[in-house]
């Protein structure tokens, strides 16, 4: 466990330069600064590893690589997402806390290879610490001649820099992160044109998320074949998972794909005394909540988790006990993204504040009998329409969460108040 | 309107992007003035801030109503920013709230009579591990209970 | 060369290019797909989500705005997944629209109401509170109901890409969303009515139309807006014999879809008080009624008595008159044997006119990529030839400029220099040398003692290195004493670069003017008419206040006892009434026939919209009905359009003549003295909601420190009647004014 991205979270001043190194950071870069490395190689050995991009939509990171016209002319930039803000997850906080670095080697890597000389960390406005770690680091990086212009005359160059955002779980979707980074307010951008063609100021770029940056320098350190075994196929390696909600010790875990969710569950201490699992939401609360049946037989990677009807999502698993009433979860979710719609869309503008309105109405007891198909039938007129992904985050959880436990809210809408004893 | 403090601050964000893309810096630009002004923005700053970043004032301001961090009214001293959502709820983060306005006898979005600190129930924060959580200027406090809440407003000066 | 790709919509086999978006095809097919946020003039949003149709291959329906087209595509626009999205987006649109049709000035020409015929459900399944907007209001033109808007961002986009100003936003995120400016001020573009048209709902509706009458019950007229270098293509909408609205209509070549605010709500101004609308005459000193036959009686008796021979006699008239009437009027005077004709009244030297031609066409200004422009506010003089300046800008022409001020234009100018109007011979002296120098030309000998500076090399230097050039002159050239040299050195230097030429200093239907020899050949040109001893005159819808360069002087000319004045007036004019001896109403725009020659030399016939007002006539009928009771030959017309026939055989006039550069004698301080684009002609003068907007309430005289201190002016002071603001923007030795306010000195 945790031997990759949060390899350092127990270490002695985790996020030091000195540190990384004595744990072989670097490594992989002072060979591409040698000449010893070519991007092919790179790019290869990625595709082996079946690394796909941690950030939610697991989208194979070699493959993305190879998609940036590297060759073209004209500056090209590396971006990564930092801005962690899907409710449930918070292992990239800590991946920049403890292992800047790992996330600064995969980053000049990622630029070698696309031939991209500038690169952008957007980190959520609110983390701060993880801000000041990433800076002392970069600091370093710099000092020890390992970022700038013909870094140890190589010819290589690249320059990082942090940017902070300011409190927009939108931004995490790639295009409205450009747009953030662009000094817009983050509306996603319609897509084609993609990144790599059309990216920040108009220039090819690519944008992966933390965890997957994080995780370059040690595939290439020990090679692709060696990462893709950790985990099972179509889900290699390993991943971060934060475990929160009703266990007894919340915490991130860095597990091989494919470990049974029974045995994450333990990791995290199990369940409080004397209380049995209702629901799992396994990938972050965009992704539809599984029943505790379902998700006990489940197993942490991509196919395992859709077999059940979610999505791996980001690994942000919400363990829900016997005592959460899922009429208020639901709520509390659709206020989420009715807070957070960017708005430029007319279903999810218009979807999100509607689904939000009348799961109010009944947690205030004015449910009518009709709601729930009236909530059915809205995020099902949301789902596919709109240009990003956050209307489908929304509408997700109110599909599943209605159709796996139905009778909680037929009985909120009957009775006016909860059928969760400890709870409404 | 802007500080010479403050637009050294500025410029070395600036200094971060391409000639020509200096409205990149603009929300740490906001944030920068926002801070100097006592937790809250005007008219008269955003105004500034666009002169200075040589944007329209209409983009600020598109800016500065998106993100949640800004704000347009006056704010208390401290901010304490609690998070409200799913895995902080499953922890207790409503009753600590409601624990938070009671003692400080605020409502969310509202100021102390001392004006010495303003509550904002906001979105998740992203350190779910240590649910229930909450934000005051640039520190995370997390695994919070009634006690540990006692303990941070006693340090509120 | 584009290669065709077939791809096929709705069953149909149809033709696109290879990277065209399927809505454009589409719309080329006729086949219609619903749509908001989509405008073919702007970029593309694909917020609305409205024209989401199903692509063979595609999960989820695509929007046909955004998506490109490629070869083989199967589309379907109204198959079951099609129609399901669209009325799903139809219902999301409409559970926050307040349906306050019975109320909204958009009813019936509203696109949501449209679509929602179609796509709508007739039962609201939303069944909780609707969003309330509150609005602080834009301005005097536009009228804000932001409660109806549903986001489409047409109006943030039109700013921000045509207008050039940034101006509207969309500020807040989610359904709180607002499009918005910063500060209720007004919005501020010459263009932005167009944001009206643009609006697909009732949220920006057009604030002096507001709750005048349904759109159904209009009358929408096809016609011709006068008042600029343009002529753009529009609609006036008219209820009962007034004109009640005015809207773009689409002339590609023209002014696209677009027209400027002046064109959108000068029609105003047709219904102010002050029109004239009965025949008045002059009897010892006091001012009568009288019928038509009496008035025109006393008009012909006195030009009769007072000009016995056509030397004696005089005729001035508007350049915004229409080519019918200046065709007339000139055979008229021609036909009393006299050669003292002008139009150009607010020129010192009217030579400027025959030198420089305009030989670019309106949408090749599109594909410059150098302008030079020499003494305009191009943006506020002529907005659609700005427009498409700027349009030019977007796809990399640079701009340089070379006037009094740095005027605020909607594009980067990369050089500015600063020109009083006594230096502007000595810096186009330089350019041209620079230009010359650069290709070892031998330079003509009034170029020898000319001395070069880095910024005459600069903009020869963005000139030579052009591939398509253009040099445009504007309108302040016509105060300057040697506007004739001005023209001559823009000329010479289009020919030393290659560079086109554009003549913005002819403004209105200038073109027409010309086109007519409305100028004298041998006689005397405006200044000398009302400088010298003539004695009789007609005066065509003119107001010397505004109209003529030393007002002063020519109201006092036009007043001496032994001179007869005949005007031809549509409105009131305290001035008027002081010298005329008698006034004949006649028609204003949209209320008579004509014929409008724009710059690009394209004649643009339009019909009367409303019946004249009151009892005033169309001016060529006025005007043959004179020369008809003077006896004059040739005015058999019974309609204006065997006029434009006759007037169009003539050939444009243009004659190349070289006028030679000198040294002339110049003031220390010279004024350029501009109106604001709501002050350039009688009726947008009276346009009351143009007065009130900021551009309509400019009135400032600009002068830099040391000119202030030369001519004792402070912060405020009153110069010619204009408060003075000392500023560094504006060329040494010159006053820029820029006001709606009548020249109040005699000669500036």
């Amino acid at each position: 466990m945790n031997n990759i991205c949060l390899k350092s979270i127990d270490k002695d001043n985790p996020s030091s330069l000195a540190t990384y190194e004595t744990m072989g950071g670097y490594k992989v870069w002072r060979k591409i600064l040698n000449g010893e490395l070519s991007p092919e190689k790179i790019l290869e050995e990625l595709k082996i590893a079946g690394l796909r991009g941690r950030g939610g939509a697991g989208f194979p990171t070699g493959l993305k690589w190879s998609f940036m016209p590297r060759n073209q002319e004209g500056q090209k930039y590396v971006v990564c997402n930092s801005d962690e803000g899907e409710p449930g997850t918070c292992h990239d906080r800590d991946i920049l806390r403890f292992n800047p670095h790992s996330v600064i080697e995969g980053m000049a890597i990622a630029g070698y290879v696309m031939n991209a000389t500038v690169g952008y960390n957007y980190i959520r406005g609110e983390f701060m610490e993880p801000y000041y770690r990433c800076e002392e680091a970069l600091k370093e990086a710099y000092d020890a001649g390992l970022l700038g212009t013909n870094i140890k005359g190589s010819k290589v160059c690249f320059d990082l820099y942090s940017h902070l955002g300011a409190g927009a779980y939108i931004c995490g979707e790639e295009t409205a992160l450009l747009e953030s980074l662009e000094g817009k307010k983050g509306q996603p951008r319609f897509k084609p044109p993609f990144p790599a063609n059309v990216g920040l100021y108009g220039k090819p770029t690519t944008i992966n998320n933390t965890e997957s940056f994080a995780s370059v320098p040690e595939i290439l350190s020990r090679g692709g074949q060696w990462f893709a075994d950790l985990g099972v196929p179509n889900s290699g390696g390993t991943k971060c998972f934060s475990v929160t909600g009703n266990v007894k010790n919340p915490s991130n875990f860095e597990i091989p794909m494919g470990t049974p969710f029974s045995d994450l569950l333990k990791l995290a201490g199990g369940l409080r005394k004397g209380r049995t699992l209702k629901g799992v939401i396994p990938g972050g609360s965009s992704t539809p909540v599984i029943p505790a049946a379902k998700a006990m037989k489940m197993t942490m990677d991509y196919d395992s988790i859709e077999k059940a009807g979610s999505m791996l999502g980001a690994g942000s698993v919400i363990v829900m006990d016997d005592t959460t009433c899922m009429v208020k979860a639901l709520t509390r979710l659709a206020h989420f993204y009715y807070d957070e719609s960017c708005g430029q869309c007319t279903p999810c503008r218009e979807g999100t504040g509607w689904m939000y309105r009348v799961l109010k109405r009944i947690m205030d007891g004015q449910g009518k009998s009709e709601d729930l198909e009236l909530l059915l039938s809205v995020q099902d007129k949301m789902l596919g329409n709109t240009i990003c992904a956050l209307a489908d985050g929304a509408a997700m959880p109110v599909e599943s969460f209605i159709r796996h436990f139905r009778e909680e809210f037929e009985y909120y809408i009957k009775h006016g108040k909860s059928m969760v004893e400890n709870d409404g | 309107m802007i500080s010479d403090q403050a637009k050294k601050e500025i410029d070395i964000w600036v200094a971060k992007y391409p000639e020509g893309r200096q409205s990149s810096a603009v929300m740490q630009a906001l944030t920068i003035v926002q801070k100097e002004n006592g937790g809250s923005l005007t008219n008269e700053l955003k105004q500034a801030v666009a002169d200075y970043l040589e944007m329209p004032t209409i983009s600020v301001e598109e800016v500065a109503t998106f993100y949640e961090n800004y704000n347009h009214k006056p704010v208390g001293k401290h901010v304490i920013r609690f998070c409200h959502n799913i895995s902080c709820m499953l922890n207790g983060s409503d009753e600590l709230i409601s624990y938070l306005e009671e003692k400080l006898d605020v409502k969310t979005g509202e100021i102390s009579k001392d004006r010495l600190v303003s509550v904002k129930r906001v979105e998740c924060l992203g350190a779910c591990v240590g649910a229930p959580m909450c934000q005051i200027g640039d520190q995370y406090y997390e695994n919070l209970t009634k006690k540990r809440i006692d303990e941070i407003l006693d340090g509120l000066k | 060369m584009m290669v065709d790709i077939e791809i096929e919509i709705d069953g149909k086999v149809v033709h696109g290019y290879p990277g065209e978006s399927l809505i454009s095809i589409a719309d080329r097919q006729g086949i219609d797909i619903p749509r908001f946020c989509y405008h073919k003039k702007l970029s593309v949003a694909a917020n609305c989500r409205m024209c989401l149709v199903d692509i063979e291959g595609n999960p989820t329906p695509q929007p046909a705005c955004s998506t490109l087209s490629s070869a083989g595509m199967k589309v379907h626009t109204n198959n079951e997944k099609a129609k399901t999205a669209q009325k799903a987006v139809m219902e999301f649109l409409l559970i926050n629209h307040p349906l306050d049709c019975p109320i909204c000035d958009q009813g019936g020409e509203c696109e949501l109401q449209d679509v929602a015929m179609e796509y709508g459900s007739d039962i609201s399944r939303f069944t909780e509170g609707k969003r309330i907007v509150d609005d602080k209001g834009i301005g005097a033109l536009i009228q804000t109901d932001m409660t109806r808007c549903i986001h489409c961002t047409r109006c943030v986009r039109f700013g921000a890409e045509v207008a050039g100003i940034v101006e509207m936003g969309a500020t807040g995120r989610g359904e709180d969303l607002k499009i918005e400016p910063f500060l209720s001020e007004g919005i501020q573009s010459e263009l932005s009515g167009n944001m009206i048209d643009v609006c697909p709902v009732g949220a920006l509706t057009s604030k002096p139309f507001r709750y005048e009458v349904r759109s159904w019950q209009m009358n929408s007229i096809q016609t011709i807006a006068r008042h600029d270098l343009v002529g753009s293509n529009i609609f006036t909408q008219t209820h009962k014999n007034k004109v009640k609205r005015v809207v773009a209509r689409d002339n590609e070549s023209i002014n696209e879809t677009w027209i400027s605010d002046r064109d959108r709500f000068s029609y105003q101004g047709l219904n102010s008080e002050n029109r004239v609308l009965i025949p008045k005459i002059k009897v010892k000193g006091e001012w009568k009624d009288a019928s038509w036959s009496d008035a025109l009686d006393f008009a012909t008796n006195g030009i009769k008595k007072n000009a016995k021979e056509g030397s004696q006699f005089g005729t001035l008239a508007s350049k915004n008159a229409t080519l019918e009437e200046l065709f007339l009027l000139q055979k008229f005077t021609r036909g009393l044997g006299s050669d003292n004709l002008d139009y150009r009244l607010d020129t010192s030297n009217p030579f400027n006119a025959k030198v420089l031609e305009s030989n670019i066409s309106l949408t090749e200004l599109e594909t410059i990529d150098h302008a030079l422009i020499v003494n305009s506010y191009l943006r506020l003089e002529q907005p659609m030839i700005n427009h498409r300046i700027r349009k030019a800008t977007l796809n990399g022409a640079s701009v340089s400029t070379i006037n009094a001020k740095a005027f605020n234009f909607n594009y980067r100018i990369s050089q500015s220099v600063l020109t009083s109007p006594q230096n502007t011979v000595a810096t186009l002296s330089g350019v041209l040398k620079a230009l010359l120098d650069k290709s070892s030309q031998t330079l003509p000998g009034y170029l020898n003692s000319v001395t070069i500076d880095q910024t005459h090399i600069d903009i020869a230097n963005a000139l030579s290195n052009a591939k398509h050039p253009v040099v445009v002159l504007g309108e302040h050239v016509n105060g300057n004493k040697c506007s004739d040299q001005v023209a001559q050195l823009v000329a010479n230097i289009a020919k030393a670069s290659e560079a086109k030429t554009l003549n913005a200093s002819l403004t209105g239907n200038a073109h027409s003017a010309e086109r007519v020899n409305f100028k004298p050949d041998n006689g005397k040109n405006a200044l000398q008419i009302l400088s010298s001893d003539l004695t009789a005159f007609i005066l065509f819808d003119i107001y010397p206040n505004f109209d003529c360069i030393e007002s002063k002087n020519a109201i006092e000319h036009l007043s001496r006892d032994d001179a007869f004045v005949v005007v031809m007036n549509s409105f009131d004019d305290e001035s008027v009434l002081s010298f005329a001896n008698v006034i004949l109403p006649i028609a204003s725009f949209y209320e008579t026939s004509g014929t409008h020659i724009n710059v690009d030399n394209i004649a643009q016939s339009y019909s009367a919209s409303v019946k004249s007002a009151g009892e005033s006539k169309p001016g060529w009928k006025v005007i043959k009905v004179l020369a008809d009771l003077l006896n004059l030959e040739g005015f058999d017309f019974t309609d204006s359009s065997q006029i434009a026939d006759e007037a169009l055989s003539l050939s444009p006039s243009f004659s190349e003549i070289e006028v030679p550069i000198s040294n002339s004698e110049m003031p220390n301080v010279a004024t350029v003295w501009q109106y604001t684009p709501y002050a350039s002609d009688v009726v947008v003068r009276h346009a009351s909601s143009l007065q009130q907007t900021r551009i309509g309430q400019m009135s400032e005289a600009s002068v830099c420190k040391a000119t202030a201190k030369l001519l004792k002016l402070s912060e405020g002071d009153l110069y010619n009647g204009i408060p003075v603001n000392i500023n560094e923007s504006v060329a040494e030795g010159c006053v820029f004014v820029h006001t709606h306010l009548p020249r109040q000195l005699g000669v500036i």
